[in-house]
């Protein structure tokens, strides 16, 4: 599948119906119907994983990690929420638990700057100098933001999937925030 | 103005896209690790591998029994009742009917021991093929559970063949 085609089904993806027939087959072993699931969340979810992480490498395996966890955990699955949203609190979880098994073995460098080279997926692209700006700014206000501005979480949503207080989720976004401005030449002068 | 600089952000963050498509190589690196279904699925492999052991030893009885009975195993024919692979395949299921039709009517002439031990070895087959069958529903692309339903259901019907066989009149045999 190209990017354009890929670009598509994730536009429909936005708007399409729960998939739930596909869901069901999955569930039931059906590798094929697994692999259609694939093409049509993976755009998100290696979106999600690419600006949490800030690093296409990372974000990569974090994509790898989320598909292979659903599968193995779709049996247990009952739909009661969206595919998507599920899909999309795997996918936090794998990059939080790969964040701290690296720090266990050493610190971590802030996000290098991997996403300009990728963020620009059709042309009419992103501005690449936000995106940058969303790439450096420090984890805990980066998460945050990304799940919040970017994703439409709501604030007890982010909290949950990143295990912090609701209250240390707004005080996040609120430094995020000022942080981008800064970063972007926004202020009042 | 604070107010606006701000709104501005935020219009700035909804509008990034929301989806980035991966390199097209992951999928690959997905699916190559995607051969063992959850954990969960494990007991009931074993619980259905069990449920064969236990037909197969259902078979073993009834061939016993019956060939206990038989005047002497030469007289038995040699031939096995034809494999089906495909339950559903109409042919097969013609000729499993008509094979259980002969069954039911061969074990009605046996003596009620005989015949309560037959009844016992057939509803184990059913059973283990019960259990393959519930197996197979969470985990259809798993091959072995596939050859274990297969063989009960070859099972089941060499067990038919057996009965029909081991009490064919001797008048029909010249």
């Amino acid at each position: 599948m190209g990017a354009v085609q890929m670009r598509q089904s994730a536009g429909a993806w936005a708007t399409a119906a729960e998939p739930v027939e596909l869901v069901a087959a999955a569930a039931g072993g059906d590798l094929k119907a697994f692999e259609r699931l694939y093409w049509q969340f993976s755009p998100r979810v290696y979106g999600l994983c690419l600006r949490l992480t800030g690093q296409r490498e990372a974000a990569e395996d974090c994509t790898q990690e989320s598909f292979v966890a659903a599968w193995r955990a779709l049996a247990g699955f009952e739909q009661r929420s969206r595919f998507s949203t599920w899909m999309h609190r795997i996918a936090v979880r794998t990059v939080l638990a790969r964040r701290r098994g690296l720090r266990n073995e050493y610190e971590v460098a802030e996000p290098a700057s991997a996403l300009p080279e990728v963020a620009d997926p059709g042309g009419a692209g992103p501005p690449l100098d936000l995106e940058r700006a969303i790439a450096r700014l420090p984890e805990g206000a980066r998460h945050v933001l990304v799940l919040v501005g970017i994703y439409g979480f709501s604030h007890a949503e982010a909290a949950d999937a990143l295990g912090v207080a609701e209250g240390t989720c707004k005080a996040q976004l609120h430094r995020a925030r000022g942080l981008l401005t800064a970063a972007l030449g926004l202020e009042e002068t | 103005m604070k107010d606006r600089l701000q709104k501005s952000l935020d219009q700035q963050l909804e509008n990034l896209p929301q989806d980035i498509p991966p390199p097209a190589n992951l999928w690959p690196g997905i699916s190559a690790r995607l051969g063992h279904r959850s954990r969960r699925a494990r007991p009931m492999v074993w619980a259905a591998a069990a449920g064969v052991a236990g037909a197969c030893l259902a078979s073993a009885l009834t061939w016993a029994v019956l060939h206990g009975r038989a005047e002497s195993p030469a007289t038995l024919p040699a031939a096995r009742a034809p494999t089906f692979d495909e339950p559903r395949n109409p042919s097969y299921v013609a000729a499993r009917d008509n094979l259980e039709l002969n069954f039911r009517e061969r074990l009605a002439l046996l003596d009620p021991a005989t015949r309560a031990r037959i009844e016992a070895s057939l509803a184990v087959i059913r059973r283990a093929h019960e259990e393959i069958r519930k197996a197979l529903a969470s985990d259809p692309a798993s091959p072995v559970l596939e050859q274990l339903w297969q063989s009960t259901w070859h099972d089941e019907l060499d067990l038919y063949d057996h009965v029909v066989r081991a009490t064919q009149p001797t008048m029909t045999r010249t």
